[in-house]
């Protein structure tokens, strides 16, 4: 704030004398007086903005919905994950070297733990199957908390890594595991359809990908597992999976392979958006 | 035609063209010498000339004798000036860095563009063009867009320089050549003798000047310069040689631009370092340099600020100003002194008739342009022989051809003096043509400078009177001397004393007013002598030549222009100092200085206090004049620091007889004051002057070619009223260039506080880069521009010029202002956007700290909101540059109450009202803009901005209306404490 001053001296003293001069005690060409009030009018200042930035947050999260958010429309197209997740996605790994899948069968068992029969069964309900578990509210009156269905480890047959603790790894056959993103309030099927998974390889892999086992039977999310209320209301919510078991993939090459969901009610997502309804990553099994 | 002297040949001079000694006094010696010893020394011969062989040699040695051509810089170069001046170099940067960036990562990874996880080349070739376009890597993508940005306001701002320049050429082309360049600056002819009159070259009789042209005669002459070594060659050398500091603007801007530069450099490092050691790769942490330094960057102003002098030049333009350098504009609004010329700008440049002296009575002759002023009685009889000897002894006539032209206009073959008369005779009196048909002339005798009078005779009208007429016009004395009679009320009467004295009187006022003085008288020679068929011999004079009748006196002067007056003295009140500079003398300066106000009324210089008091003129004070008239002789003489003293004690300074590099001296001693000096004038003899100024200003019309390239501003009809207007444009522009900056700066706080957040607190970038130049070269453009259109807000010719070294274009106050408080404030509305959509999407404030590092990873496609829902990358990257666009469109709402805060800075926006249409137009596009960037089809792909909900435009509302009150509050607290804190520290 010295720019006036400095214009007019020259010389390093002098301008050293711009940064504090002895005579008027003035530091930066202001006295401390100055400074003070300055400083004190941008502290108000900013104390008034920092009130009335909160005063509209304030307001505006008193408008917001606890158990759903406002706008879902870009969630549209629900994305979908696997398990277990490498440096970006691929799961490659010798079927000789343990070390090399360790991390996965590590991986898949901590994501698999809440999914123990006896976590379930303590927990959720056992829900009729091939039908949406819908638990309104009545009026303003929360059900809340709601309830949610069990999807038992075991479930995944093969790849629950219960009969097989290396999840197929150890023998070249190894199992991904598939999940739907959650969004609030989606109906995934109707007519008691329930959408399943297909996994397949992309063009040129279409021959190295060999056999596929889908568990639960088919690949489908069974309907009861839907409607999601959100965390708040649904605490417990188990996310049901699809397990796919490479039975017999060609080794020592990378098989870029796509699995995605079909349903009778999602939209098919953008183009763009290669994780909306869909999945992609490489799988490369070695041998040695 | 080379310089001539009466005797000598070529000269040849040392090839050094050094300004100091280019500035001195022109060394010519040759008028001094005898014609033997000059010929000896050029090895010529005064009856044949050179040989044709040395002249060949001469001419080897010497070049053609033609000036050389102004260096003039080329079209590449000042395309490149505008390519990497500025804020370029640090767009360039940034785009470097861009492009390093990507280099780098090609490099390292075998997928460059990054966006495909698994597969890239099996899966593009399905993208449309289109869609490829976003799928190349983001640092190409923003390197190539900062590129195009640079090249793109580099082209725009060097075609706009180009333009105005054009406008220059086909001006020229236009302007119909005036031949009456002189080196004097004086354009009466001047008679040349083989005699050295004096020792200073430029006033000796013997010596011829290049460029000159001789009007009547002949004679013979010696060249003795040549080319360049002439001494209009050497001040056409002196005038393109002369280095010429910035303009003030430019000054200005570029303080501006060392502040911005300043600012995004510290925040840049700052934040580099901060990043790395946050743990950021120092890739990222290059990104992030290159983000604040685009945020920072006012990319678009520099534009505005072009756009702004052109709209001004234009206006200038239609009011007859044409500004040649755009940063001139400017330059008259800061102008502190006007050094004016004095022919041709403050006077008309014709000579004309001021007064008379008849029946023992002066009277007032009309002087202005268009007759518009008060008459005299024309009824006495004295005035019809006054005006019979002034219209038969008189050689001027008419050209042909001009019969529909007032008389005033029409061209006169003849000196100016006798044009004067002819031309007064012709309005007062009816057509000369016919009274020289009435009265043939018999005899004439021309004037000469040993007589100092003309003579004629004629025959009379009357067809029977057989006498003739003797019509004779002089110097004053010297045809008293001849006359015994003189004419009162149409009768003859003896000169008496009482009437000589009355003569003496009336010569000495009309002398004291600075005009030219001519007596005339007459005498009827009586029919016994000179019978009707008398051969009068003019050579052996064989008749009567005194014992006249003495008719009257007419005096001449250039008179000021009309509008002169008045516009000196709107100068004086807006605190601008002029000066008179003139070649002429010193009485005829100080009449014309006094008359049009440049000494005012009451005002006295030291010899007129001298006068007063009866004392010497050494025993006046000079602090106690405010006036003072110098004469070039004495200003020789000055040294520096009486220059200066001069300079700063008198308010009122007539310089006469000035050479040009005197002006140019007079020039510098303004400017070292530190007065930004303003130079009018029309003459070679003006063009180091007006180079050397601030801002040059030429005459269109009168303007001979080397001053008006020497000069800045070219007035088209020649008058220094035009001046008044050029200032007053001049100190609007600078006011309005401190708005529109004030308007676009204050958007840069909230471009650079979603970086800073960004990283600081790892929240998902709020805006993005491409947004960014949205803002500084799409919507802020039109607003910051229409602030050019603001009307001022107080009477500015009212104040004094500004100070260069306080009052500056961008000072402390206005960022304090920009970015402190208005920019803080705008910063917060478009953060609350950006929170209201994420919340309403389903991500918390409270949830974003920290998440950026899962939120911009690609692999990552199951990520939780507040509400347990889980997002892929595509999606909540949707939901980011929703967000860019958001904040966005939050920035154009709260600059909307920015630009009408901006319309001014110390009334009230009601007071100023909102009469700037191109500002409402303004507001408007800007919305528009903002709309269709968010809601056009295929932008998602182009610029990746997505519609907003309808709702999602309020957001800023609240900050943007905060704008309006607050600013209205400050201006009100100035306006009720005029120099109190508010405005000691807001007021810009």
């Amino acid at each position: 704030m010295s720019g006036t001053k400095e214009e007019d001296r020259k010389g390093s003293s002098e301008w050293r004398e711009s940064f504090w001069n002895p005579r008027t005690h003035e530091l930066l060409g202001r006295t401390a007086a100055s400074w003070g009030l300055i400083l004190l009018f941008y502290l108000v200042f900013y104390l008034f903005l920092a009130g009335m930035f909160v005063l509209t947050m304030y307001i505006m999260l008193l408008t917001l919905d606890d158990y759903k958010p406002t706008w879902q429309d870009r969630l549209a197209t629900p994305g979908m994950m696997i398990r277990p997740k490498g440096d970006q996605l691929e799961i490659s790994f010798s079927v000789s070297d343990t070390e090399s899948w360790d991390g996965f069968i590590h991986n898949l068992n901590t994501f698999l733990s809440p999914y123990n029969d006896s976590y379930q069964v303590q927990t959720n309900d056992n829900c009729p199957p091939d039908q949406y578990f819908i638990q309104e509210d009545s009026g303003e009156v929360r059900n809340n908390p709601k309830r949610s269905c069990q999807f038992n480890r075991t479930m995944l047959e093969e790849c629950s890594g219960i009969s097989d603790r290396f999840y197929g790894y150890s023998r070249g056959q190894p199992c991904i595991l598939i999940k739907l993103n959650r969004v609030i309030g989606m109906l995934p099927g109707k007519d008691g359809q329930s959408p399943y998974v297909t996994c397949g390889a992309k063009r040129e892999d279409s021959d190295k990908i060999g056999p596929l086992a889908y568990y639960p039977p088919n690949g489908t999310f069974n309907l009861m597992y839907y409607p999601y209320y959100g965390k708040r209301a649904q605490v417990n919510y188990t996310q049901p999976l699809v397990a796919v078991k490479f039975l017999n993939a060609s080794l020592n090459t990378d098989i870029n392979i796509e699995c995605k969901i079909t349903s009778n009610t999602l939209a098919d997502g953008s183009e763009r958006d290669k994780f909306a309804g869909r999945v992609s990553f490489k799988l490369r099994i070695n041998d040695n | 035609m080379g310089d001539k002297d009466d005797r000598s040949p070529k000269k040849k001079k040392g090839g050094t063209k050094d300004m100091d000694d280019l500035k001195k006094e022109v060394p010519i010696t040759e008028h001094k010498m005898s014609i033997e010893e000059v010929c000896r020394k050029f090895q010529t011969d005064i009856v044949q000339g050179l040989t044709n062989a040395k002249a060949a040699e001469f001419l080897i040695r010497d070049g053609p004798n033609a000036l050389t051509p102004p260096p003039t810089t080329p079209e590449w170069v000042k395309f490149c000036r505008q390519l990497f001046g500025g804020f370029s170099v640090l767009l360039w940067i940034g785009a470097i860095l861009c492009l390093l960036a990507y280099a780098i990562q090609a490099a390292t990874e075998d997928d460059p563009a990054g966006d495909n996880v698994s597969n890239p080349h099996t899966h593009a070739r399905t993208y449309s063009h289109l869609a490829l376009l976003h799928l190349i890597n983001p640092s190409l993508y923003l390197g190539i867009v900062l590129t195009a940005v640079v090249i793109i306001t580099g082209c725009f701002s060097y075609f706009q320089e180009a333009k105005s320049s054009k406008i220059m050429e086909s001006f020229k082309n236009m302007v119909p050549q005036v031949d009456n360049s002189s080196l004097t600056g004086e354009s009466e002819p001047q008679s040349r003798s083989p005699d050295c009159t004096h020792d200073n070259p430029l006033e000796t009789r013997n010596v011829a000047f290049f460029s000159t042209n001789c009007v009547e005669g002949t004679a013979r002459g010696l060249v003795i310069c040549t080319g360049d070594r002439t001494v209009m060659g050497r001040i056409a050398t002196l005038t393109s040689g002369l280095e010429t500091g910035k303009t003030p603007i430019a000054k200005e801007i570029e303080h501006f631009i060392h502040i911005i530069t300043g600012v995004a450099v510290f925040l840049g490092i700052t934040f580099f370092i901060l990043a790395i050691v946050l743990g950021y790769t120092w890739l990222e942490a290059v990104i992030f340099l290159i983000g604040i330094i685009v945020a920072n960057v006012p990319e678009g102003l520099l534009a505005t600020v072009t756009v702004c002098l052109t709209l001004t030049a234009k206006r200038m333009a239609k009011k007859n100003c044409l500004v040649k350098n755009l940063e001139a504009v400017e330059t008259l609004g800061s102008t502190s002194t006007i050094c004016s010329d004095k022919t041709g700008t403050l006077t008309q440049n014709r000579m004309t008739v001021a007064h008379m002296w008849f029946d023992n009575q002066i009277h007032e002759a009309d002087t202005t342009e268009d007759q518009s002023g008060a008459s005299f009685d024309k009824s006495s009889v004295t005035w019809l022989s006054l005006a019979r000897v002034a219209g038969l002894c008189n050689r001027a006539q008419f050209k042909g051809g001009q019969d529909p032209l007032p008389i005033l206009k029409r061209d006169v073959a003849g000196d100016a003096s006798e044009s004067a008369l002819l031309k007064c005779i012709e309005l007062s009196c009816g057509s000369v043509r016919m009274m020289r048909d009435k009265n043939k002339k018999v005899a004439e005798i021309p004037f000469n400078s040993t007589n100092k009078y003309q003579l004629s005779v004629h025959e009379t009208e009357d067809p029977n009177d057989n006498r003739y007429l003797l019509v004779m016009k002089g110097a004053p004395e010297r045809i008293l001397d001849r006359c015994t009679t003189i004419l009162i009320q149409g009768k003859e009467q003896p000169m008496d004393e009482e009437l000589k004295e009355a003569f003496q009187n009336a010569y000495m006022e009309l002398g004291g007013l600075g005009e030219r003085v001519l007596g005339f008288c007459h005498l009827l020679l009586p029919e016994d002598q000179y019978p009707k068929g008398f051969a009068f011999d003019t050579e052996d004079v064989n008749f009567q030549t005194d014992n006249l009748c003495f008719v009257g006196l007419m005096s001449m002067i250039d008179p000021p222009r009309a509008a002169v007056p008045d516009a000196v003295g709107k100068c004086r009140s807006a605190g601008i100092k002029v000066i008179m500079v003139t070649g002429d003398h010193p009485i005829t300066a100080k009449a014309i200085a006094k008359g049009v106000g440049i000494i005012s009324e009451g005002n006295e210089t030291v010899e007129d206090i001298a006068a007063r008091l009866n004392i010497p003129v050494s025993q006046v004070n000079p602090r106690d004049a405010k006036a003072c008239v110098i004469h070039g002789t004495d200003l020789k003489d000055l040294s520096q620091d009486q220059m200066d003293d001069i300079l700063r004690n008198h308010t009122e300074i007539v310089f006469a007889r000035t050479s040009p590099q005197q002006k140019l001296i007079i020039v510098e001693g303004c400017q070292r004051l530190g007065a930004i000096v303003a130079v009018t004038g029309d003459g070679v003899n003006d063009s180091p002057a007006l180079k050397k100024a601030d801002i040059g200003v030429a005459m269109g019309i009168s303007g001979s070619d080397v001053s008006k390239q020497a000069a800045d501003m070219i007035l088209l009809d020649d008058n220094f009223a035009s001046i008044v207007t050029g200032v007053e444009e001049g100190r609007l522009i600078f006011d309005n260039l401190k708005k529109s900056i004030a308007y676009t700066l204050t958007s840069n706080i909230p471009e650079i506080t979603p970086f800073l957040f960004f990283i600081i607190v790892n929240i998902p970038l709020p805006l993005g880069t491409i947004t960014i130049l949205c803002i500084d070269l799409g919507t802020d453009m039109v607003p910051a521009i229409s602030l050019a259109y603001e009307t001022a807000e107080s009477d500015i010719m009212k104040r004094q010029p500004r100070n260069p070294f306080r009052d500056k274009l961008v000072n402390e106050r206005l960022i304090s202002i920009a970015y402190g408080q208005i920019g803080m404030i705008q910063a917060l509305g478009g953060f609350f956007s950006y929170f209201v959509i994420l919340a309403e999407n389903g991500f918390l404030p409270s949830f974003l700290v920290g998440i950026r590092l899962n939120w911009d990873d690609r692999s990552v496609n199951d990520l939780e909101d507040s509400y347990g829902q889980q997002w892929t990358y595509e999606q909540r990257k949707i939901v980011e540059f929703t967000c860019h666009t958001a904040f966005f469109v939050s920035i154009v709402v709260v600059q909307w109450a920015d630009v009408i805060i901006c319309k001014t800075r110390r009334n009230s926006v009601f007071q100023q009202g909102m009469r700037n249409k191109i500002l409402i137009f303004g507001l408007f596009e800007e919305t528009a803009l903002a709309a269709f960037l968010s809601y056009c089809p295929g932008m998602d792909v182009a610029l990746r901005m997505y519609p907003l909900k309808p709702t999602w435009w309020f957001c800023a509302f609240p900050y943007s209306f905060l704008i309006f009150v607050y600013d209205e509050v400050r201006k009100l607290l100035i306006r009720r404490n005029p120099g109190g804190w508010v405005e000691r520290e807001t007021y810009y």
